[in-house]
């Protein structure tokens, strides 16, 4: 970064002779500073060239890009919508690109830079930006739904493997992911699984005693929340994303997800009737969550985690570690270290490379370009305009094309 | 990310400098607008750490741009703005307004323009591009408090000492400080500081070894003498007289006034070295020292006088701009008069403890520590246990 430095040279013009008596800029002369400003830490998004849409998001759209340099290397510009935002640029897009600058991981989704549109009076002196990420070729929900995909169970273990680890090294950096879901892990045509979408994310901390935490229980796609969260719980850890990973691997088999909750209502029941009642006895502490005697909670369901995915998963050692991620009570729940350390990982067929079973795909595969087989992904309790994704037209790029199922 | 530290040389060939504003007048402008910040920050309950990133933001600011471009008062609503929401605890852009609005008079006010919320919005994103979206800011607060947790002496007068070194780690934010170290830096030489004036002499340390020569050799590696004296007087001209706030008020000031350009070539460089000093872990291996202490070079009045003598009288003029207690001790109620003349900082009235500020024993938040080391590799494992082998490959059924 040094030698990008030394390049500096703050204005390079002397600052327009003033025609007032004031020798602060005025208005006009400030907008062509700022336009002729060359921000030399936030290059201008026109270095990129986009290719295709390939996503629409809560706070704003995704495209995949080319860099204009070099034909070869692309990227994923996510867009960060400002429109309407009363108060600058949004938290949570500081969040993210906060956390996304400290996790630095193979797992994790990389962050290349931020870049920024030229400001001009086109857009009123106001730059947009765009996170600029590492290009990943699909996004688990888009292979997924693409019946043509199969993976062995060697590959589903190295999926699984491969996002626990990615978990496991986002918490041990004291950051909740808080919006697992199938879309939001990426895999690149090596096979190589990164967590994605750190709009929800936020760190945590270990409540001190007396002291507990206050987060929003606001988070997390409604299929993939867990009952703590849907019972109110604001003090809430990395469990809330073992749920998700849990959701995620029986998905895996599945193909959609396990539990498609309208309301969260229906989601607790839904959830009560695959993993049981939600009761003291198996959750202790859970009747001081703030909606325990708010909500309807299914009474005397017995537990069939096992019982009703064996018919998909088949290999026992799964069963067993689905079982111990879909714990309804937090505590219980294994965290990533635990999980990577079950059965499942460690018998035969080990886990697998997925580059060879890619290979055969030359299509990206997202969840924003797979036909409309997947309502309700959005999230639940985001405000989402109610149009409904057009496909993009394929591109032809690098022997992949950007859709065609 | 980028390199936020510059040489003396570079601090004094500023924009503002080639825009026409001397050095003095910038650094009077860089006080003021740090102190506003820390003042509107207060006024909201902000903690430190808030107001703190809020600084950093805007002396970066100005590495980059003119003061002349961009006038001081709105450039600081909008770095506080930003920092409310980078440390979480976010406030209305329009509540730092009217606070900004009842501080500040109606001239001053004035550079805000028709519509100051708009003018914050369109600052803030001129902000995140110069400091190239680099939010994450530690302050030295954090080190003090782990630093001082390993000295060992008297118990009350080491609360005592690190009550006056986090005051005076406050008011150091006032100066360019932030741009020429790291925060581990400035927290030994300002704990030095605080040790000499409040006659806490660190006699043992924990982690101790006969390497060290002084407990900072823990922390900091190839700290010289003159570095930490030429930061300690960098806080302590604060306080001195001759740097108050010179009548005149920045811009506007007329064209025909205005001083001729400083022509110099521009070149915000960065030392080629990298750190001036090694920050070490502890017990890690020295690593390169770099920066020749040499022009670093101070002139007179020599520190150690300020030192000997408590009552260096113009040390208290200054009010301290912003204090706060630090967290992990508690403040002791009054400091005991010691033998000899009273000593002369206002710090020793510990500020009354506001709640915002964490509770004994609770550092500060830090949510970005250094990122933890990756899961190692898997270990092996046994043989495969016994019983019923999943088929393989399967697919789920359609
Ligand atoms: N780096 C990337 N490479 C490829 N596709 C990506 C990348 N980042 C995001 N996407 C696609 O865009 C979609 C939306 O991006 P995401 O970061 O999840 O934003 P949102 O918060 O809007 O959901 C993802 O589900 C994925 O399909
Ligand atoms: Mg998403």
């Amino acid at each position: 970064m040094a030698s990008k430095i030394q390049s500096v040279s703050a204005p390079r013009e002397p600052a327009p002779v003033m025609s007032t008596s004031s020798t602060i800029l005025n208005m006009r002369e400030k907008e062509k500073y700022i336009e002729d400003f060359e921000f030399p830490f936030c290059d201008e998004s026109s270095k990129y060239e986009k290719v295709a849409k390939i996503g629409q998001g809560t706070f704003g759209e995704v495209f995949k890009a080319r860099a204009r340099n070099s034909s070869k290397k692309f990227v994923a510009m996510k867009k960060v919508l400002m429109d309407n935002e009363k108060e600058g640029f949004p938290i949570t897009a500081l969040r993210e690109i906060k956390i996304l600058q400290l996790l630095k991981h193979e797992n994790v989704v990389n962050l290349i830079e931020i870049c920024r549109t030229k400001a001009t009076l086109h857009n009123k002196y106001r730059s947009t930006f765009y996170l600029v990420f590492d290009f990943c070729e699909h996004d688990l929900a888009g292979l997924l739904s693409n019946v043509n995909v199969k993976f062995s169970l060697g590959e589903i273990k190295r999926v699984m493997q491969q996002l626990l680890n990615g978990l496991y090294y986002i918490h041990s950096n004291k950051i909740l992911h808080r919006d697992m879901k199938a879309a939001n892990v990426l895999i690149t045509k090596n096979g190589v699984l990164k967590l994605a979408d750190f709009g929800l994310a936020r760190a945590f901390s270990v409540a001190k005693s007396g002291q507990a935490n206050k987060y929003t229980n606001r988070v997390v796609t409604l299929w993939y929340r867990p009952p703590e969260l849907l019972l109110g719980d604001r003090n809430y850890g990395p469990p809330v994303d073992m749920w998700g990973a849990g959701c995620i691997m029986a998905e895996m088999w599945t193909r959609s997800p396990i539990m498609q909750g309208p309301t969260e209502q229906q989601q607790l029941i839904l959830i009560s009737q695959l993993c049981g009642s939600c009761t003291p006895d198996v959750w202790p502490g859970v009747e001081s969550l703030d909606l325990y005697n708010k909500m309807e909670l299914p009474k005397g369901q017995k537990r069939k985690v096992k019982e009703r995915l064996k018919p998909y998963v088949k290999d026992p050692y799964g069963c067993d570690l689905l079982d111990k991620l879909l714990q309804l009570d937090p505590a219980k729940r294994y965290d990533a270290d635990t999980a990577l350390n079950h059965d499942f990982f460690w018998t035969d067929p080990m886990p697998c490379d997925l580059a060879s079973m890619l290979a055969q795909h030359t299509q990206s595969m997202f969840e924003y370009l797979a036909p409309p087989r997947r309502p309700g992904h959005l999230r639940h309790h985001h405000h989402v305009p109610g149009v409904q994704p057009k496909p993009a037209q394929p591109t032809q790029d690098s022997g992949y094309q950007d859709r065609v199922f | 990310m980028p390199y936020w530290y510059y040489d003396k040389k570079d601090l004094q060939n500023t924009p503002s400098f080639r825009d026409g504003i001397p050095n003095e007048t910038e650094n009077r402008y860089r006080k003021e607008g740090a102190r506003f910040i820390i003042d509107t920050g207060s006024k909201m309950d902000l903690g430190y750490n808030t107001v703190a990133t809020g600084v950093v933001y805007f002396h970066r600011f100005y590495m980059f741009h003119s003061f002349r471009t961009f006038p001081r008062y709105i450039t600081a609503c909008c770095c506080l703005f930003l920092a409310g929401k980078v440390e979480e605890t976010p406030k209305k852009c329009k509540d730092i307004i009217k606070v900004a609005k009842s501080l500040l008079t109606e001239m001053k006010f004035s550079t805000f323009g028709e519509d100051p919320k708009e003018e914050v919005m369109t600052l803030e994103r001129i902000l995140l591009q110069t400091i190239k979206f680099d939010l994450q800011v530690e302050h030295p607060y954090g080190c003090l408090l782990k630093y001082a947790k390993c000295l060992k002496g008297d118990k009350a007068k080491l609360q005592k000492m690190v009550q006056m070194a986090w005051t005076f780690v406050n008011d150091s934010l006032c100066t360019t400080l932030c741009l020429q170290w790291e925060p581990e830096v400035i927290a030994v030489a300002l704990m030095f500081l605080a040790g000499k004036l409040s006659k806490f002499e660190v006699m043992d340390w924990n982690g101790r070894t006969p390497k060290h020569t002084a407990w900072w050799d823990m922390f900091v590696e190839d700290i010289t003498m003159e570095l930490l004296e030429d930061i300690c007087h960098q806080v302590l001209d604060l306080y001195s007289p001759q740097t108050q706030p010179s009548g005149g008020d920045s811009p506007p000031e007329t064209t025909a006034s205005r001083a001729p350009k400083n022509d110099k070539k521009p070149s915000v460089t960065p030392p080629t070295s990298v750190s001036p000093v090694a920050v070490t872990k502890v017990a890690a291996p020295a690593i390169t020292p770099v920066k020749n202490g040499s022009d670093l070079k101070l002139e007179p009045p020599k520190i150690d006088m300020r030192f000997t003598y408590p009552g260096y009288p113009t040390m208290p003029a200054y009010p301290p701009v912003y204090t706060a207690p630090p967290p992990s001790i508690p403040p002791p109620n009054r400091l005991p008069i010691p033998q000899g003349p009273p000593p002369p900082l206002r710090y020793a009235e510990p500020p009354p403890a506001p709640s915002r500020f964490p509770p004994v024993n609770v550092p500060p938040p830090n949510y970005f520590g250094p990122p933890l080391p990756t899961r190692g590799p898997l270990p092996p494992r046994g043989p495969i246990p016994p019983g019923p082998l999943p088929p393989r490959p399967y697919y789920p059924p359609p």
